[in-house]
This record gives C-alpha cells, structure tokens and sequence, in this order.
C-alpha cells in the first residue's frame, strides 16, 4: 500500500539531506521549492532535484547563515601570516583567472576560437613546433594546460575572500567551473588572508548561477584585454 | 630492323647525362633549328626491351603547351570576370617553344618508341603527357601499347641512370591529369579573382601600385600568415609576471633552481607563496636521478626540411635554395631535391654513398669512421611518396668545380646525409628536485659524453652544462638565496621563413615543389617585404619570457627586395637570385597593400575566408584524390569551380568592404 509522504516529512527529508551535503537551506528557500515538486515522486529523486535547483541559486539567499557554515568576517586581513578555517565552509565561486598564462595568450586564444579556427575540419595551426629531440620520451605538447587557477569566492553572508588553487584541483577550471558554481572548504588553510586550495581541503559541488554565468563569459574577452593592457601595480 | 626510339628529357643537362651514360659517351651531337640550348644526341644503344637501338634523345625546356582563354575572352573588359569560369581554354604551343616542338615532332615521325625522361614528379608527368600528344600527333602507333613509356630516376648517376634505362614504366596519366586539372583552375579562379579585384581597387591606387593587383589560391593565404603574424606583434600588449628563484651553493659551484610553476601573473599570490618557503627556512631534496639521455640525430632530408634549414642555417631564402638544389641534382652530384619522403628504403646501400665522401671534404674522415664501425642506420620519418628517396649526395664532388654558393648547399646535404648514418649524441641528464615550504624547485645537469653525430653535423647544438654538485634524496639545507624576480612578456616576432615554410607545411597548403614559389609570388607582387632580423639571443632559462624569443632588432632597419618569381618549370636552372644572404634570418613584414588585401577579404566575413588556408588545403587533397584514383580531374575541376564561384559571387557583394580596407591600409597610409 503506497503511501504519499506529507508535506513536513517530505521537507524534512530534503532538508537533512542538503545539511549532509553542506548546503543547509532557508526555511524561505524550502518554501518556494516545495511547490513545484509532485510529493508522490520517490524522495531520493527530490532529494537529487534539490540539490541540483540549490545548486543554482544565490548563496545568499538560499542557504542558512548559520556561523557554522561561513567564513569568519576578518578572513581576508592581510596581516594573519597563517590560520586554519574549522569545519566545512561552504562558498560559491564569483570569479576564475588563470594566472599561469598571460591575459593576452589567453585573449588570443578566445579570438582564434571565435575566427573558428578550433573548428574541426577548419583548424589552423599557428605555431609550427620545431623537433626538439633532446631526448627520446619528449613529446611535443600540442595544448598547454591550463592553470594555476586564482578564484574569488563568497559566502552565504556575503563576505568575500580570494583563494588560489595550490595543487591542481580536478572541476578547477575556467572551462569547467562555473560562476556561481559551489564548494566546500574543509580545515582549509588561509596565509595572509588568501585561501590556499588543495584536493584534501575543497571539494567541488558544481552548479553555476545561469544570469552570472553568462554576463561573465559574455564579458571574459573584454576583461582579459583590459587586464591585459594594465601596468604593474593596478590591479591583479 | 633496327628499333627507332625517341628519349625526351625535360632539360638539356639531363639530357646530355642521360645520353653520355647511355652510350657510354660515343654521342653524335646535333643542333636543332630555331634553338640553340636544345641538342639532338644519337647514339645506339640495347634496350633489353627492344634490342639494338637506334636513339634520338632530346629534350624540352619545360612545359611544351601553354593555355590561355580564346581569344574573345584575352581581354579584360571583354566580359564579367565571372565568365572565366566556363570559358572555353585553348591550348597552344607559344613561340619560344615552337622551334623544340618541331623537333619533336621531327624525330617523332619515325620512331616506334617513344621514351620519356622528365623529372619524376607530378609535373613531370604532365610535361611528358605533352611530349606525348605532340608526337603522336604526326605519329599515331605511338599511342599503341607499350610504345610510349617513361623511365624512373632520381638522380643521374650512372648505375642508376642505365637501371632506370632498362625498366620503363607507363605514363601515369592519373598524375598528368592532376596537373592538367590544377593548370586549369589556377587559370579560371586565379584571372576571373585577379580581375575581379583589380578592377575593383585599381583606381585608388596610385603610383607604383597601380598595376595588377592579382590573386592567387595558395599566395593569398601565405600572405594571410605573414598578416596575422604582423598583427599579432602589433596588438601586443607585455605583461608583468613574477617568479621565485632559489639559489645555493654547495662544494664551491652555484646551482640555480628553477621554480616548478615557472612564473604567475599575479604578485600577491607570488609574494604570499614566497614568504612560506622563506617561513620553512631549509629545503629539502625530494629527488636525484642520474639517466641517461640522447639527442637524436636527424631525420633524413625532405624538401620542406632542406628550404628551412637553408633559411636557418645558410641564410638563403627558400627559392634560392632550391635553384642552387636543382642545379646540383642537374649535374649529378645530389638526388632530386623535390621529396617528401623523410625514410630511406631498406634496400638502399648506404654505405656504398658513405664510401664516396672518403675522398675528400672536411668530413671525409668521419665518413671514414661511418665505415669503420660507426654507422647507424637512419631514423625513419613517417612520411614516404613513394617517388623519391630522401635528398642524400650521390657522388663525391670536387668543391673546386661547385660555385661558392652551389658549395654550401652540397656541404648541408653531405653533413646531413652522413649524420642520419651516424649514432645520436649520448649524454647522462641529472636532474634535481626540492621542496622548500610546499613550493618545488628543480635544477638539472647535463654532461655530453659522446658527440657522435654532432661532429659532422655542427647545426645542432648540444653542450655539458656547469657540473653539479653531489646532493643526497633526503638531504636538508639552508638556501643561501632566495628571492622573487620580475619579467614582462615579450611579443613573438614577424614571421621568418623557416616559420613560414612550417606553417604552410603544417597547414597543408602548398607542396613541398611549390611553396618557395608561393613564397616569391608575394614577395614579387609587393604584398610583403624582407627584412633580416637581429640575431636572437640565446635563450637563456634565467630570461623565460611567455612569448617566443624576444624580439630586439639589432641590425638597421633594411629593405631587402624579395627576388624575382620562380620560373615554375619553364626556364632553365639558373637565375640570379641572390636571396637574403644577410648576417640575420629575413623575417617578413606585409606591406599596407597586402595588408588591405587579407583585412578587406576576411572583414567580408565568409565561413570561408579567401585569406585562410581551408580552400587550398581542399585543393591540394583534391589533386592527391586525383593522382590515387579516386577522383577524375573533371570532377575535381567541377567541384572547386563551384565553391570558388560561390565565394565570388559572395565577393561581389561585399566588394565595399574591400575598398574600405584599402582606403584604411592603403589610401589613408601613404598620407
């Protein structure tokens, strides 16, 4: 005998799930989801949907700022030469640079995709590698990797801090990571106020907030050029 | 009765080798009416295909046939441009040339066999088809089976030449029509676009520039690298970058650790990363290892690898190279300078080429340890034609007899040709790592322990760095230097030609016969410029800069002239060119003409740009679909005149674009 679940059971269910997952939500948040989700569907398939539909929101609005779950306001003073960040914190992701690759390259390479020079069958090869042969095992890279990557994160209550990826992260990077896109730092170290990324200490979330997204890939070329263009001292 | 058989050869020199090794050099030499470098050589000689002959050989200079438009369409204002597409071609033999077809023609009427002895290349194989329907026009049982044939060489030497004598193979028409096919599209897309445009811009003009402004599948984009290039240097913008270098000292020599990270682009990050190494005070060594290494020796020569390297390295342009390169084929010193083919065939005897250069030359002595037990087989590329064997020496030359510049183009072809038979160069890497903080460092050391190939090979470089000091896996210390250091990024340079060449290579425009001529077909046009380039300094690892080398033009601003054009296969050998022979590689640099050309053309904004290599890379696979079967040169010609004329009628409408880009390049630039 099926029974559907009542109202309370069902936002319970999902609410102790997200706190699993360190996106504890707002009862406001709850609110608004409950509505649009049939109760008679499994809970596990809610529970999943929740998730995905957190994922995509504004932290701040969507997620409990409970002290527990956000970063200490004085996080990014620059004179505490190192500290330790409790507990799971979790953030969301308002910028990506990577700054092992000049903005230039990087500008270049967004124009020769957009030339349509990537395109299968329509690539052009612009740099003609010379045989180095130095040794047997070189093999001439084709793509440079991207990275290290430096991220401007934010939490629930709204404090910002920047974090740079100390070892490479998988789900880090300017392709795969959205704007918007969440993570949970665990006992991360900060040195002089600036998160220091490594694999045991992030995990990625995902998800991406569509309106930031956008604007912010729209906006990319243009800002790599600005940067670019900059001398020493302003900005970066 | 004594068989008749009629040797044509595409050049006089070849033709006098041929004929000399034949008979042994009991020649009768008559001259031909109307020419004066075309010789008829007699003599007899026994084809074990036909037995005692009677043989004729003479030769052509080049292409026998020309075409052009019938005489309606010759001139430019008799119709749209437009209709060159399907204008009916006629094929003619010119008045230069009439005199060597007459006597063809002449020798011909009488012969039973009618031996070919062109080039053996694609367009060798159409001029043959040429001297074929000349002759068999006044004498048809030469179109029977068997009775046209053509011989397979790739250098005149003697042995190989009398091989080549006795085993004829069949005209392969698949290869003439190939060329047949491109003849007439250059004809159609390069007069109906080259009209097009002039007629479209002429009149802004002025000067020395108002002429022809013509257009060309593989040149316009050659000229569209050497554009992008120059915009590339132009737009760019240097940025700071920062890196951290360690340094110690141990047993009296100073290691410099080069940072894993190379450097970032952004100075908090770098400075806050520096003070935790500075925080952890010692660094520790997280590995040693001692391997061995090599550098290997080249790959054997190709025609791509030979015009590089003579930019490079003989500092002669590519086109220069390559007429010095025929003439040494020509007289029998090289193997046919026109290969893709990067691997020698198996069988080849190569020792028995290495034993020729023990007579002389700097390098006869290490020819003579080659032979002695220090030869190596040569590494085998991946590419093979199928036609030709790698360009190797096939004799051994008295320098005296070689003109100074024909000297040094041989040197580079014996040089390389004994190095692939050499051992690769072995050396022993040590390579260091350390942590200091959680930031890695690494230094490394090479020592050269056996040169090998290097000695006679001195275009390669590989030398023993500073010895390192001896350091544990384990081992702690106390950096005696650590500090961060700034750069700024540095633009690439303007292309140079070896740049130029790979790039053309790479992108599958142009083959390995044609690209110097596409190279100075723009330079001839004034689409570009030379100009020789500073020496480079040696990249030094405590420099890295992001881009390639910097640039710093040392030598005064010259204006180096582009030679004259290449005279694709009609003229003799030799030119005057005397290329870039400057101290510098010449780089390239477009003029606002060529400028305007590839901006107006890519501003039209096609899918397709006239000015990207996409249409002619097509071309060229096309022709090759031709020569392997797979396409008849009908269908080939059909299919480009279709997408040419679609990119014409595209033309025609955005023609505005075009004249803005030249009124901005061009008109506004000369103010």
């Amino acid at each position: 005998m099926a029974t559907t679940a009542s109202t309370t059971e069902v936002k319970n269910a999902i609410g102790q799930y997200l706190i699993s997952k360190n996106v504890p939500p707002t009862q406001s948040w709850l609110r608004d989801f409950l509505p649009s989700i049939r109760l008679n569907t499994p809970i596990v398939a809610l529970q999943k949907t929740a998730l995905f539909r957190i994922l995509c929101t504004d932290l701040r609005s969507s997620v409990s700022q409970a002290s527990a779950t956000v970063l200490p306001s004085d996080i990014s003073a620059p004179e505490v030469k190192e500290r330790r960040l409790d507990g799971a914190i979790t953030v969301q992701v308002l910028d990506i640079e990577d700054i092992g690759h000049s903005r230039w390259s990087q500008f270049e390479n967004l124009e020769a995709v957009e030339r349509g020079e990537m395109t299968k069958g329509r690539e052009i090869i612009r740099v003609a590698d010379e045989e180095t042969n130095t040794d047997p095992n070189h093999t001439a890279t084709g793509e440079t990797s991207s990275g290290p990557h430096k991220l401007l994160l934010q939490d629930a209550k709204g404090t910002k801090v920047y974090a740079f990826e100390m070892e490479a992260v998988s789900g880090v990077g300017v392709q795969q990571l959205f704007i918007g896109a969440k993570l949970v730092l665990r006992d991360a170290l900060v040195a002089r106020g600036v998160v220091m990324l490594q694999v045991r200490s992030v995990e990625v979330l995902g998800g991406k907030v569509e309106a930031w997204d956008k604007k912010w890939r729209g906006e990319r070329k243009e800002m790599l050029k600005r940067k670019a263009g900059m001398q020493e001292g302003e900005g970066g | 009765m004594v068989t008749k058989v009629l040797c044509v050869a595409e050049k006089p020199s070849i033709a006098k080798a041929v004929a000399n090794h034949l008979s042994g050099n009991q020649v009768t030499t008559r001259n031909v009416t109307g020419n004066v470098y075309t010789k008829n050589y007699e003599f007899h000689y026994n084809f074990a295909t036909w037995g005692n002959c009677d043989v004729v050989m003479t030769s052509v200079a080049g292409h026998l046939l020309s075409h052009d438009f019938a005489s309606q369409y010759r001139s430019w204002r008799s119709c749209d441009p437009s209709a060159l597409f399907e204008a009916t071609i006629d094929t003619f033999v010119e008045d230069g040339k009439k005199a060597i077809s007459k006597n063809i023609e002449v020798q011909a009427r009488y012969a039973q066999i009618l031996y070919i002895w062109t080039d053996c290349d694609r367009e060798g194989e159409n001029i043959g088809s040429e001297i074929r329907d000349v002759a068999t026009k006044i004498n048809q049982r030469l179109r029977d089976p068997g009775k046209t044939v053509r011989a397979r060489f790739s250098n005149i030497e003697r042995a190989h030449i009398i091989d080549a004598a006795r085993n004829p193979v069949p005209l392969d028409d698949a290869q003439a029509n190939a060329v047949a096919s491109r003849i007439e599209l250059d004809l159609r897309i390069g007069a109906s676009f080259t009209r097009n445009l002039t007629l479209s811009i002429q009149h802004m003009l002025q000067g020395e520039e108002k002429r022809v402004v013509s257009y060309g599948s593989c040149q316009f984009p050659t000229l569209g690298f050497v554009v992008e290039r120059y915009f590339r240097v132009r737009n760019f913008l240097p940025e700071p970058f920062w890196t951290i270098k360690v340094m110690h000292e141990k047993e009296g020599i100073k290691v410099n650790f080069r940072w894993a990270r190379n450097h970032l682009f952004d100075r908090m990050v770098v400075v806050i990363l520096f003070e935790r190494c500075l925080q952890a005070k010692t660094a520790k060594v997280t590995k040693v290892s001692t391997k061995p290494t090599s550098k290997w020796k080249p790959l054997p020569l190709t025609t791509v690898e030979l015009q590089k390297c003579g930019s490079r390295f003989l500092r002669m342009d590519s086109h220069r190279v390559m007429q010095l390169a025929e003439q040494l084929y020509q007289r029998g010193w090289i193997s046919y300078p026109r290969t893709e083919t990067d691997q020698f065939d198996r069988g080849m005897d190569l020792r028995a080429l290495v034993q020729k250069q023990i007579q002389g030359g700097p390098w006869r002595q290490f020819a003579q340890g080659l032979l002695d037990g220090g030869f190596s087989a040569p590494r085998n590329g991946r590419n093979n034609d199928k036609a030709h064997p790698p360009i190797h020496p096939v004799n051994f030359v008295d320098p005296s007899v070689l003109t100074h510049e024909e000297q040094r183009v041989h040197e580079f072809v014996v040089r390389r040709f004994l190095a692939c038979c050499s051992q690769d160069a072995r050396g022993s890497k040590t390579d260091i790592s350390i942590l200091y903080g959680m930031e890695t460092f690494s230094t490394s050391g090479l020592v050269v322990l056996e040169r090998n190939y290097l000695d006679v090979y001195p275009y390669d470089k590989w030398t023993s760095s500073q010895d390192l000091p001896n350091f544990r896996e384990g081992e702690v210390f106390e950096p005696a230097e650590a500090r961060i250091h700034d750069g700024k990024t540095s633009p690439p340079g303007y292309l140079t030609e070896p740049e130029l060449i790979s790039l053309m290579d790479v992108n599958g425009i142009g083959t390995d016969a044609t690209m110097a001529e596409h190279i100075a077909k723009i330079k001839e046009r004034a689409y570009v410029e030379t100009r020789p380039r500073g020496r480079q300094p040696r990249r030094d690892d405590e420099d890295v800069s992001e881009e390639e080398q910097p640039f710093k033009p040392e030598v005064a601003r010259g204006r180096g002239r582009g030679r004259t054009a290449g005279r694709g296969r009609g003229g003799r050998g030799g030119g005057n060119a005397r290329g870039g022979g400057n101290s510098g590689v010449q780089e390239f640099i477009p003029t606002t003409l060529g400028v305007a050309l590839i901006e107006g053309y890519e501003n039209m904004g096609f899918e397709i740009s006239l000015a990207k290599p996409f249409l002619r890379k097509e071309m060229e696979l096309k022709m090759k679909a031709i020569c392997e079967g797979r396409k008849t040169g009908r269908e080939v010609v059909q299919e480009t005149i279709d997408q040419y004329r679609a990119v014409y009628a595209r033309t025609q409408q955005r023609l505005d674009v075009l004249r803005a880009s030249v009124q901005r390049y061009v008109v506004a630039g000369n103010g």
